[in-house]
């Protein structure tokens, strides 16, 4: 069995299979460090002054799609090779393939609040074999759901992410 | 946008680079530890002749520049891409986008683009769609 046969038969099995993650309390500081990082300086004047106004303060669109991991960890030790984190990295731990993401569709329902609890409910939806210029792949298919303790969904994300076999060493893409 | 919005109608492309201080930056903050985007030794080791730019970051900007031409009063609903092709740390980049569809709807008016990130010589990077809603704006004709 290949690696690649190795990640459709893991993924196959996680199809939609969802699993919660904590994003934690949103904060107006990770808001403004975001909108800075893409010199969006008039996000980061409008925030701070609502704040100061004891306004509420949305977070930039993006924000919540944006971020890859709300995980703590892991220590770099436990990192893969490629510096992503085994939950990053789903259905491929241990096995000698690189992924490259596909593409994404985000969809805002609500934009979250400084101040809100966010949960992230997240599943494998679906599993490919295919074959393309480069040669095989598996194409999974991710979705991640941004929900508020009350139950309304803020932001979903359906996402592909291209699983092809690791480059032999001494050779490039 | 300035002008009501009508199909068809092409935005005004806007150019720029990502340097690979904000490519590091963008990656610490939204936790995303992948070497490709940080270290310019371990992405040539996959064909790339710099840090790349990271598909999420392509998105930010997509929805971004829609949003400046369609104004203040704009409010994203959704945005969706597929990556066609790498984009490096330096590389000149465009942003191009143009009308798709113009819809009323409760808060005002609904706008579709079809956007693309271009390289230098017209090359697609991403292509995809955002999807406003602007109070202001109003249908053509």
């Amino acid at each position: 069995m290949s690696a690649l046969d190795d990640v459709l038969s893991r993924a196959r099995g996680l199809i939609g299979r969802w699993e919660d993650e904590d994003c934690g309390t949103m904060a107006v500081k990770e808001f403004c460090r975001y909108a800075a990082v893409v010199d969006d300086v008039d996000y980061l004047r409008r925030a701070r002054a609502r704040e100061a106004a004891g306004e509420p303060v949305e977070a930039p669109p993006l924000f919540l799609a944006a971020t890859m991991s709300w995980e703590d960890g892991p220590a770099e030790e436990e990192l893969q090779p490629d510096g992503l984190a085994f939950r990053e990295s789903p259905c491929t731990q241990g096995l000698p393939v690189r992924q490259v993401h596909g593409g994404q569709a985000v969809r805002l329902t609500r934009a979250p609040l400084a101040g809100t609890r966010v949960t992230a409910s997240r599943a494998v939806t679906s599993a490919e074999r295919k074959h393309g210029r480069s040669g095989d792949f598996v194409l999974l298919g991710l979705s991640t759901r941004f929900i508020s303790p009350d139950g309304t969904e803020l932001t979903a994300v359906d996402e592909t992410i291209v699983v092809l076999d690791a480059l032999p060493k001494g050779t490039s893409a | 946008m300035n002008t009501p919005a009508a199909v068809g109608d092409v935005c005004p492309p806007r150019r720029y680079t990502h340097s690979r201080v904000q490519l590091f930056r963008f990656s610490a903050v939204s936790w995303n530890s992948h070497l490709i985007h940080y270290d310019a030794e371990f992405a040539a080791t996959e064909g790339f002749s710099d840090v790349v730019v990271q598909s999420t970051l392509h998105g930010q900007t997509l929805t971004r520049y829609a949003l400046e031409w369609a104004g203040s009063d704009a409010c994203l609903e959704s945005v969706s891409w597929r990556n066609v092709a790498t984009a490096v740390a330096g590389e000149p980049l465009i942003w191009s986008a143009t009308v798709r569809t113009v819809a009323p709807c409760d808060s005002g008016v609904r706008v579709t683009l079809d956007v693309s990130v271009l390289r230098d010589d017209g090359a697609p990077c991403v292509t995809g769609h955002v999807d406003l809603t602007c109070r202001a704006a109003r249908t053509s004709p």
